[in-house]
């Protein structure tokens, strides 16, 4: 029988962290009602982003443009692949770092040669996973002085990652680059994805959640092709990298939430099943007492 | 009543607009274009400037800032970084978004830092301006 001391220990010290489970599960459910709806405002952007550059670029007559040049030229294990992979700067959210982690490194298995694998990490969870990796002697690539953080995503941020990027596209110092990050599918259903960002090929933009895109038979570019994709390329990257900064803030609350609301129930359940033990135990001494005290009297009284 | 098209007008934050309107003017790169229903096949990108829609006879104003369009001839999608009313925009916020970006520009920088500077005076300028030509 445990020590009735320890028992109440033991139950001090889950209700500590219980407290803290507690006020991190409504801080979260918080920030999750308001990643939610920045969620939903983004959604549609983001679906007839996809859709609409979809549709632009079947009409989009060739041009010479940088971002299209799929570099053929380069063989398969030369080709240098930019990842940004979008974690959570804190853990205790479940598997969401987890799944992200694993994910890439799957990703980074299948690549030909890992040497030329280029990863952008945002969060700080998956930048020290990655860094230690490195020095572990594991080869690949960690750009440190990408420093993003995934909360609270704004458009500011999304647009300083993409003229990143791009610049490092046109410099051929990447020739091919994804975004890895956690979709929502819903509220119960997260998925990690991989979107290829750069360069652009058709077979590879979503179809938008409505599919009601009506193909025009030859669409004009004012002033010229070249001056709108211009324009265009950045806006999308910058517009894809919104988007999916959004979704993955919104995964990691809910995965929070999730987490911390597992473990306030199990620390509750703990705490019950403890309660009973320390109510046995207490029990037991006290019976062992009265036993005592029986016994003692009993002997006295037949001296 | 004029014929009208549909028009969708969808920033990062919201729909912004969607519904039937009987014209539209954009500024476009290089300048003012007007669009009404069946007009051809187009796209184009639009930089930081003013938008206007003729709804049931009443024009109405946004600020826009960085998008493209995609015209048919029955409907059109505008996909936009912001997209604001001239009653919505936040003077003060935009006034100190200027301020910030002329000190900015005072200072040495780097053509890229230069660039994204202009842009942010760009963007705040262009908010000033409609606010005081729409909303007083």
């Amino acid at each position: 029988m445990p020590n009735m001391r320890e028992i109440r220990e033991r139950i001090g010290s889950i209700q500590q962290i219980l407290k803290i489970t507690n006020a991190m599960y409504l801080m979260s459910s918080s920030k999750l009602k308001k990643a939610r709806k920045s969620l939903e405002c983004t959604e549609p952007y983001f679906y007839k982003l996809q859709s609409t550059i979809e549709s632009v670029l079947e009409h989009t007559p060739h041009t010479r443009q940088q971002c299209f040049d799929r570099r053929e030229d380069i063989p398969e294990d030369k080709r240098k692949k930019g990842y940004i992979v979008i974690t959570g700067d804190k853990g205790l959210c479940g598997s969401y770092n987890h799944n992200v982690l694993k994910y890439t490194e799957q990703k980074l298995k299948e690549a030909a040669d890992i040497d030329n694998c280029y990863l952008f990490v945002m969060g700080q969870v998956g930048r020290m996973y990655f860094q230690r990796r490195i020095q572990n002697d594991k080869k690949g690539y960690v750009d440190g002085e990408f420093l993003y953080t995934t909360q609270n995503p704004t458009l500011y941020r999304a647009r300083e990652i993409a003229e990143q990027v791009l610049e490092k596209f046109e410099k051929h110092e990447l020739d091919e680059v994804y975004v890895i990050y956690t979709d929502m599918v819903n509220s119960s259903l997260q998925e990690t994805r991989t979107l290829r960002l750069l360069p652009f090929e058709r077979k590879h933009f979503g179809k938008a959640a409505d599919g009601t895109m009506k193909k025009l038979p030859k669409a004009s570019f004012v002033p010229s092709p070249e001056e709108v994709m211009n324009y265009l390329i950045p806006q999308y990257a910058k517009g894809i990298i919104y988007g999916a900064m959004v979704e993955a803030f919104c995964c990691e609350q809910q995965s929070r939430m999730t987490a911390m609301d597992a473990a306030t129930n199990s620390a509750k359940d703990m705490i019950k099943e403890l309660s009973l033990m320390y109510n046995r135990a207490r029990q037991a001494a006290i019976t062992q007492e009265i036993t005592e005290v029986c016994g003692g009297a009993a002997s006295i009284n037949e001296e | 009543m004029a014929k009208t098209f549909h028009l969708e007008i969808i920033a990062t934050d919201r729909i912004f607009f969607s519904g039937e309107v009987e014209h539209l003017v954009i500024t476009a790169i290089d300048g003012l274009l007007g669009i009404m229903a069946g007009h051809e096949p187009l796209v184009t990108s639009l930089p930081t400037g003013e938008l206007k829609y003729l709804v049931n006879g009443e024009w109405k104003y946004a600020a826009i800032s960085e998008g493209f369009i995609q015209v048919m001839p029955d409907s059109s999608i505008i996909l936009a970084d912001t997209c604001e009313l001239p009653e919505e925009i936040d003077i003060k916020r935009a006034q100190e978004a200027r301020e910030r970006a002329e000190e900015r520009l005072r200072q040495k920088q780097s053509i890229k830092e230069y660039y994204e500077t202009q842009a942010a005076l760009n963007r705040a300028m262009n908010r000033l301006k409609i606010s005081q030509k729409h909303f007083k």
